[in-house]
């Protein structure tokens, strides 16, 4: 009988080596697709803030309780923006990608581009579909961010509505009407405030590496007024007399000191104007209390209150909306199903809501939740222990929907530009629109 | 035919020539088995993404699904993009500064650091190198509390001196470009003197002994014994210096974000703000291809102006 030779010492490590390439190369293959439908599951989250990571992990054993699935969640942090890049570079990769992503409001339209939203997130419209009355309770104002074409592509985590921040002990000791009803009057105050004790009412931002930032300034006064950049046809709406009137009127305040520039709203130049009290009041959304005042000014704690913003005289509602985060689901993964659920039992039940204001400040998505006898019970203390939750709720009807489109970042490039000129005086607020929707078109179209 | 001398004797001869090549054959493939990890290397790396880039320009992608073919169309677009023209003639004004400011300072300060009796030299150096090692986002928020136009150090200082301050460094499209080039003198300037300060101690003694028995002055020293013999440094300094400022990207984007109204735009910003900001990864790719073109082009020509790689008579 024949007997094979023993093999050679090398031929066995050949062997081996190649063995291991193959298994490494297998395992470095695409993600396996057979849907999990219960049992242990890993869940890969890509989000910008720890905030949101926490809200998450105190969720799992609601989550476990009310799905089939035992959750365990790993959490990569990155940049707003760097999760869009690193998820389509991931998935041009055909793995790698997390199970859910948390999309910054201005980050998303780049995934409206094209059909990359439909290629690589799952439709949440059957999922809302299929709980009773919750497509009627979510605010549509919210869901409009995140939608294309009638399908929602991610659950927004806040209400992020524009309230007016002020140092209620400055305005007592210059003595300023703390329920000023028109933004035209306030102006008026603000330029005698300005002149009697250097302090502004209002900030606009000119921080040249943050297109976002100078373009935050109008925005919010120009939803306010009722004004748009895009419509729910992602159609370009800015050039308009809303928008004209809301950028004069920033550019007027600026010359009485109504309104001041600052280059950053979260970084060194606002906090040595709060400090130094040159800043003494600005609209914004709900969150820059927790990430503008109260890192930059903790020692002014008990000082600050919050009111809805002045109206404009020529029409317009009290608030605007500014910001937010949507939270996506990949799809076509062995994890979507368990993804999903997941997000649907702690991100959208009005538990998850309430718990979701609590320990993060951002406002519920859903109507039913502002009723909440809890929420409307909490107390401020950066705020003199301001009931502020009423006061959100009362605002809630004015919250303008926020269309966007994919040429959104093109707008901002050019819009920052312009405002810029409008701001200096080098152009007139007609101008400086009528330039931005030129160029807008222009380059829009590439 | 071939088999008519394969006889014995032929054999013999035949074996023994075989026992000599086949080493020789192996000998003369190690060199090249020693030299293919960087070919290998170099096609994958290099090569490849070169060739992708060029035929991504041809496209229309948005990072995902098929590439669609357009053709020339991209480049048709780039020639009547305002921005991108903005991009270029601000790219160019970061090669002007680079060329024409930070290189000649980088000698002067190289030839005052060379000087005899210079006390605490090697403070100096370490000072003007130092720049060069900080992290870019780190000068960027330093530089971004100096520039500021109301709580900024320097209209702080002149302010405290003319009386007059809140010059908009940042803001203004003109002072940004400025600004954009004070960060990269002080960046840059450390740098490029270590390598002429390093040219300057090659030059010959023998010549400035020379020069000195014929009565030249400092001036006529440095005109006719220094420059001619820093030359090559020279000439690699303002071919990699030209090179770097027209790949300029951390300055404007960390300080500026290229405004404002694009005015510190540069190409490479350009071609980073259509491919990740914008999903438009074929033009983008159009973009690169151009500036390749334009920095591969000017550098050969500044060689052949420069006669690098020539030896010299």
């Amino acid at each position: 009988m024949y007997t094979p030779p023993p093999l050679p010492r090398r031929t066995l490590l050949r062997g081996a080596l190649g063995l291991g390439t193959a298994t490494a190369l297998a395992a470095c293959g695409r993600d396996s697709t057979t849907a999990r439908t219960s049992g242990d599951v890993d869940l890969a989250l890509w989000t910008h803030d720890p905030g949101y990571e926490a809200f998450f992990r105190k969720g799992i054993p609601e989550a476990d309780r009310l799905a089939d699935f035992r959750y365990h969640l790993t959490v990569t942090r990155a940049g707003p923006a760097d999760i869009v890049t690193k998820l389509l570079a991931q998935a041009v990769a055909g793995r790698g990608t997390p199970d859910m992503a948390g999309f910054e409001i201005g980050s998303f339209p780049r995934m409206l581009r094209g059909d990359i939203s439909e290629r690589l997130l799952h439709d949440f419209t059957p999922d809302i579909a299929a709980v009773p009355g919750l497509k009627n309770d979510l605010l549509p104002a919210r869901t409009a961010p995140y939608s294309k074409d009638g399908r929602v592509y991610a659950l927004d985590s806040d209400t992020p509505m524009v309230v007016y921040y002020y140092r209620d002990d400055l305005f007592t000791k210059y003595g300023l009407a703390k329920d000023t009803p028109t933004w035209e009057e306030f102006a008026e105050l603000g330029a005698r405030v300005h002149k009697d004790h250097n302090a502004s009412l209002c900030v606009v931002s000119t921080n040249g590496s943050d297109t976002a930032q100078i373009v935050q300034s109008f925005q919010m006064l120009l939803y306010q007024r009722g004004g748009a950049f895009f419509d729910a046809d992602q159609q370009l709406v800015l050039d308009s007399a809303e928008a004209e009137e809301v950028l004069g009127f920033l550019c007027k305040g600026l010359r009485s000191g109504f309104v001041i520039d600052i280059s950053d709203y979260y970084g060194a130049a606002m906090q040595t104007a709060l400090k130094q009290g040159r800043v003494i009041g600005l609209p914004m959304a709900i969150w820059y209390k927790s990430y503008g005042l109260v890192p930059n000014v903790p020692e002014q704690k008990g000082k600050w209150r919050v009111r809805a913003m002045p109206r404009f005289a020529e029409g317009g509602g009290t608030t605007a909306a500014l910001g937010g985060t949507g939270f996506g689901v990949i799809k076509d993964k062995a994890n979507t199903r368990a993804a999903t659920d997941f997000l649907l039992n702690t991100w959208l039940t009005h538990e998850g809501q309430v718990r979701r204001f609590i320990e993060t400040g951002y406002l519920p998505t859903r109507r039913s939740v502002f009723e909440d006898p809890q929420l409307r019970g909490l107390k401020d203390d950066f705020c003199g222990g301001q009931r502020l939750f009423g006061l959100y709720r009362d605002l809630l009807p004015d919250v303008p929907p926020q269309h966007t489109s994919p040429d959104q970042s093109i707008l901002f490039d050019v819009l920052a530009g312009n405002l810029l000129r409008a701001y200096r005086g080098d152009v007139s607020p007609r101008q400086a629109l009528r330039r931005t929707a030129e160029e807008f078109r222009d380059q829009a179209g590439r | 035919m071939t088999t008519a001398i394969a006889g014995p004797a032929g054999s013999t001869r035949e074996r023994a020539h075989a026992n000599r090549t086949a080493p020789r054959l192996k000998q003369s493939r190690a060199p090249y088995l020693f030299i293919a990890p960087f070919y290998v290397l170099y096609v994958l790396f290099m090569l490849v993404p070169v060739l992708v880039s060029l035929w991504l320009s041809l496209t229309e992608w948005v990072g995902l699904g098929t590439p669609h073919w357009v053709g020339l169309r991209n480049y048709r677009l780039l020639a009547t993009d305002v921005s991108f023209h903005r991009a270029l003639g601000n790219t160019g004004v970061f090669v002007m500064i680079a060329v024409f400011v930070v290189v000649p300072l980088a000698l002067l300060i190289a030839q005052a650091l060379n000087t005899r009796g210079l006390r605490v030299r090697d403070l100096w150096r370490t000072a003007y190198f130092v720049p060069i090692v900080v992290s870019p986002i780190i000068v960027a928020l330093i530089f971004g509390l100096i520039f500021d136009r109301q709580f900024g150090l320097l209209n702080s200082v002149l302010r405290a001196l003319f009386g007059t301050g809140g010059v908009d460094w940042l803001g203004d499209p003109d002072l940004a470009k400025v600004s954009i080039g004070l960060v990269m003198l002080w960046r840059w300037t450390g740098y490029l003197t270590v390598f002429f300060l390093a040219g300057l101690q090659a030059v010959p003694k023998e010549l400035y002994e020379a020069a000195a028995l014929d009565g030249a002055g400092r001036i006529r020293t440095f005109t006719t014994v220094t420059l001619p013999a820093l030359k090559p440094v020279t000439a690699f300094v303002v071919v990699t210096s030209f090179i770097g400022a027209a790949q300029i990207f951390e300055e404007p984007y960390l300080l500026t974000g290229g405004g404002p109204a694009e005015s510190t735009l540069s190409v490479t910003m350009f071609i980073y703000r259509a491919a990740f900001q914008r999903q438009q990864f074929g033009y983008a790719a159009a973009a690169a291809v151009v500036l390749f073109v334009l920095v591969f082009g000017l550098s050969q020509l500044f060689n052949r102006l420069f006669g690098i790689g020539r030896a010299t008579s």
